[in-house]
């Protein structure tokens, strides 16, 4: 079977648990998570699949660094805290800088609703009016609903049916 | 001789017509057979498709018309997003599962609130009509009675056809042919009256770009205020770390 590689990049303010969701991803403990002030990088392999996944640090001070990784990126998971809502508008603005970049131009976004197992999170047509992802008309997006601490909704299974309808295999 | 020539001038007639570019929401709930159906316009396989909680989109050319469909989530958490489409639509494509008995009153409600939208009232709907294959799916009749359609429509002056059909039988040049049918009799409508429809969605897609674009800039404001603010509280603060923050990205490896 032909492996297909795919590059995808993991952004997000800080605090929406990227990181968190990457081990997940690759089974490994998320008990002693600190921010991270570089990236990670997990590769995950899954029927037929290479998922390359970099996760980049979100805090204020890094983003503009986030740049140096938008090139040949199949993939943009966007990962929200889906509870805290005052920082909605401050995500949303983040996001649409991103996809106002060249290099991102058309890749497919999805949105991890990370944190749905609070009791407080935000429905996901709240999240898209929140982020302004209406008002988007140029490429695919789609929200996830997740929890990166009880793994829920981040199975690689998952992430291999999600890149299906974003134009891979 | 006579019948040829005035087939050529017919032919000429529609190649001078412009490029008409149309844009088509597909709506209905999660579960419907909306990506399936998508999917098998283009000519994709339509099945193994995972829930849409978002927004796509296909481009197809048909005839004299560029067609652009806007695949939108249906569940019930997603489905407030539909409305920012209405402005830019020329009519509305509607999958109802027709073997979900249980949800048919659903189904109506949801399409009580389209056809309620000022944006939408007037405007083209095709029902489809879908899951035909399924045992003990509602027919055409039996669909149009749950959802009380005649009286909706007839309410709202839209024009209206239903198309009973099968997304999943096949796609490409093998789809269910009610689908071809459906899509061609709604650009058909869209075309009779071209004109007025398209004057009324550049001036609602406009005012809705307008207050957009109005928002955006308010947003844009609050968010760069928010950050003033934390900037310099943090400069306050860390100004012991402050070094440190600037050394760490330069760690970084760069790509090239």
């Amino acid at each position: 079977m032909i492996s297909l590689e795919v590059r995808i990049l993991l952004l997000g303010l800080d605090n929406a648990g990227k990181t968190t969701l990457l081990k997940q991803l690759a089974s490994e403990d998320i008990s002693h998570i600190t921010p991270t002030q570089g990236f990670n990088i997990k590769s995950v392999q899954s029927q037929g699949f290479k998922l390359n996944v970099w996760d980049i640090g979100g805090q204020r001070k890094i983003r503009p660094y986030w740049r140096n990784y938008f090139e040949n990126t199949d993939i943009l998971i966007y990962v929200i805290d889906s509870a805290d809502r005052k920082r909605f508008e401050e995500t949303g603005q983040e996001l649409a800088e991103l996809l106002d970049e060249e290099k991102l131009s058309g890749v497919p976004v999805l949105i991890f609703a990370n944190k749905q197992d609070l009791l407080t999170a935000a429905p996901a047509s709240e999240i898209a009016e929140g982020l302004n992802l209406h008002t988007i008309r140029d490429r695919v997006w789609q929200i996830q609903s997740c929890s990166a601490l009880s793994g829920e909704g981040v199975q690689v299974r998952l992430w291999r049916r999600l890149a299906v309808p974003a134009g891979h295999l | 001789m006579f019948s040829l020539m005035a087939n050529c001038c017919s032919w000429l007639k529609r190649w001078q017509e412009p490029v008409r570019k149309v844009t088509l929401i597909m709506v209905g709930l999660d579960n419907a057979g909306k990506t399936a159906t998508v999917r098998g316009i283009q000519g994709e396989s339509p099945e193994d498709v995972a829930p849409t909680v978002g927004f796509s989109k296909i481009d197809l050319k048909q005839g004299r018309f560029e067609v652009t469909i806007f695949d939108l989530g249906g569940g019930k958490r997603i489905r407030n997003i539909w409305r920012n489409y209405y402005a830019e639509s020329y009519g509305v494509i509607f999958v109802v599962d027709s073997s979900d008995i249980a949800r048919m009153e659903e189904t109506k409600q949801a399409m009580i609130e389209v056809l309620n939208s000022p944006k939408i009232s007037g405007k083209p709907v095709l029902v489809l009509a879908n899951k035909q294959d399924r045992e003990g799916a509602l027919s055409e009749a039996d669909v149009i009675e749950s959802l009380s359609l005649e009286k909706l429509v007839n309410e709202h002056k839209c024009l209206c056809q239903i198309e009973p059909c099968s997304a999943i039988m096949g796609c490409g040049k093998k789809i269910d042919k009610s689908i071809k049918k459906g899509l061609y009799w709604l650009l058909h409508i869209i075309a009779k009256d071209f004109d007025a429809l398209n004057e009324r969605i550049q001036r609602d897609t406009t005012e809705q770009k307008a207050y957009e674009e109005q928002k955006k800039l308010e947003r844009a404001e609050r968010v760069r205020r928010i950050r003033e603010e934390r900037g310099s509280r943090t400069s306050d603060l860390l100004l012991p770390f402050k070094a440190l923050y600037h050394q760490q990205p330069t760690m970084l490896p760069i790509r090239d």
